[in-house]
């Protein structure tokens, strides 16, 4: 009697399994050959030229730095680097100031124009950036920034996306707490420091991680306005790896050196991610749904 | 009720001006200086620009020289430039593998991870990670893999018995080759923004939909499809926009070619404005990038108007 039940119970945890396995197994199997192209990059910049010739082998049996330290020794990676790094973080700083007093405005205070100013923005977002990239690129010639931080910075802090979020997170916050706040003695500046901002720190995550890492990997605008070489920014100056194999011609040599110089790109934003990949996913869903 | 920053202030031109109401209220001025800073940034890059954009184009304007008026002459030869044509058409071929191709796979993952078992984390992890990373990465990535002799797609297929292909290299996959790309770093961006829909759509509806005799199918057509239109809508208009914009992927794993096959309008915008320095042309270009965008995002709002009607 108690085998029976036993071996019914048996049946049915080992059915459930299978029914599991059949539905996850394809979709992790998808999910895999998703990754594998990262994964493919990161192995191929520590397998030795030789091996990377010999064809294809899933698990590198020799590791070698050598790739890096050629990377490293061949292009200006750590100038480049540092003006990454420098537009990322003011770009960041400035949205999140800019968009946080923008984004407060919209949400909580009662004034003619709000609505307006609100659609205008939101708009805006219909227009291609390719409009106004020959407008903002004469003005950069004719004030002779380009080759600067100010080319860098400056363009990217008009992005709607920081005030929209912020909009988003300051409706959905209580009235009795600014009333609290003026009670105490608080003016609109003070609620909005004091009260405001230290509620909306998941809003601030989101953004501050999404913005660096759109600025981090932005492209066409850093390409246009570097035209020294120490100008540029990781990902552009990293294009140079494009120009070994284009052309169809089989050279496999470079590959090593072109699979780690990306890597140094996209190290940062990859282990940013993986670690605080909750306020990324977070940040997308407030701007899908609340949409 | 009256609000709180309504109270009495005293006398003065100040206490006056804070006591005009707008809509009932009493007008908070102190918005406009929380306003103005962005407000500034937004007039200079985005908004003056814009304008001005639309006035270069009927300009000559090269980056020497005095620029001069030309009325519809950039537009005139945007007509019977043999480029145009070619590019619009890489591009539409593009966009018409990108969007619904995006879209479908980012669904069925969303669909999928939106069972909320053991792996969807991972999974999620596994799908969005592409999106974190530069265009350079991913271009350089995929030049190596489509690589004709030992790149890792020829070498995969080869084992099947599958001739190498030049992915990159021959006008029969090119533009198939750079989709996939583009594909493959936009899924897992819309697939959270799909599955942030579906979360909202209680999972009862489904299951009573199912136990009253509705198939699976039936209860996906007919109710979570029609409840994840929002979620679409915005999915798919961001699509569009991205497709039409195109550029990164073709700059650096092919610089338009072979012979011009996988030129999008972007990739021809920066050839003219910024290496030939035509820049009122590259205006113009720009100017009916807009339209054509806005043209097809108008279209898609209609279609999902008249589909929910």
């Amino acid at each position: 009697m108690s085998n029976l039940s036993l071996s019914t119970l048996y049946n049915q945890t080992s059915l459930r399994f299978i029914r599991t396995l059949i539905i996850w197994l394809p979709g992790a199997v998808v999910a895999l050959l998703w990754l594998f192209p990262l994964y493919w990059m990161l192995n191929t910049s520590v397998k030795p030229d030789r091996l990377i010739m010999a064809g294809v082998d899933l698990f590198p049996t020799e590791i070698t730095w050598e790739h890096y330290r050629t990377v490293v020794a061949d292009t200006p990676v750590i100038r480049w680097f540092i003006n990454s790094i420098v537009t990322s973080v003011c770009v960041v700083a400035g949205s999140l100031v800019l968009g946080s007093l923008t984004g407060f405005a919209l949400a909580r205070m009662h004034f003619p124009g709000r609505t307006v100013i609100f659609w205008l923005l939101i708009s805006s977002l219909m227009i291609p950036p390719e409009m106004s990239i020959v407008p903002l690129f004469i003005g950069v010639l004719r004030l002779e920034v380009q080759d600067s931080f100010i080319s860098l910075i400056i363009p990217p802090l008009a992005s709607v996306f920081p005030v929209y979020l912020y909009r988003q997170f300051f409706l959905s916050f209580p009235r009795e707490l600014e009333d609290a706040a003026a009670i105490d003695g608080c003016s609109r500046l003070g609620t909005f420091m004091r009260v405001a901002l230290p509620l909306a720190r998941p809003a601030t995550l989101a953004g501050a991680i999404l913005i660096f890492t759109s600025n981090w990997n932005s492209f066409l605008w850093p390409l246009l306005v570097a035209f020294k070489t120490e100008w540029k920014t990781l990902p552009v100056g990293m294009a140079f790896y494009t120009r070994l194999d284009i052309q169809g011609t089989s050279t496999q040599s470079g590959y090593g050196e072109a699979m780690a110089a990306v890597a140094i790109v996209a190290l940062p934003t990859l282990i940013f991610f993986l670690i605080l990949q909750r306020y990324f996913i977070e940040g997308v869903t407030q701007v899908g749904i609340k949409g | 009720m009256t609000h709180l920053a309504d109270r009495a202030a005293p006398d003065g031109w100040l206490s006056r001006l804070s006591k005009i109401r707008y809509r009932g209220r009493r007008i908070d001025w102190q918005a406009y200086f929380f306003i103005l800073p962005f407000a500034l940034i937004f007039i200079v890059i985005t908004l003056l620009p814009i304008f001005f954009g639309i006035y270069i184009s009927f300009n000559e304007w090269g980056i020497v020289g005095d620029p001069e008026w030309v009325g519809l002459d950039n537009f005139r030869e945007a007509m019977k430039d043999d480029w145009i044509p070619k590019v619009w058409g890489n591009t539409f071929q593009m966009a018409a593998l990108v969007v619904p191709g995006t879209v479908i796979v980012a669904l069925l993952m969303a669909l999928w991870i939106n069972r909320e078992q053991w792996l969807s984390g991972p999974i999620r992890t596994a799908f969005f990670a592409p999106h974190v990373v530069a265009i350079t990465v991913t271009a350089i990535i995929w030049i190596w893999i489509f690589e004709k002799e030992t790149g890792l797609l020829n070498v995969a297929l080869y084992g099947v018995g599958i001739p190498k292909q030049g992915w990159l290299t021959t006008s029969k996959w090119v533009i198939q080759s750079i989709s996939l790309v583009t594909i493959w770093q936009a899924v897992g961006f819309h697939m959270v923004i799909l599955l942030a829909g579906l979360k909202e759509i209680p999972a009862e509806l489904g299951e009573a939909a199912v136990i009253d005799g509705a198939s699976a199918w039936q209860a996906f057509w007919r109710i979570t499809l029609p409840l994840l239109t929002p979620a679409m809508g915005l999915v798919i208009t961001l699509e569009i926009i991205s497709a039409f914009r195109i550029f990164g992927q073709v700059y650096l794993m092919t610089g338009g070619g072979p012979g011009g096959h996988s030129a999008t309008i972007v990739s021809y915008i920066y050839h003219e404005g910024f290496v030939r320095f035509r820049l009122g042309f590259a205006a113009a270009l720009s100017l009916l990038l807009f339209l054509t965008i806005l043209l097809f995002t108008l279209l898609r709002a209609r279609l999902v108007r008249e589909h929910s009607n």
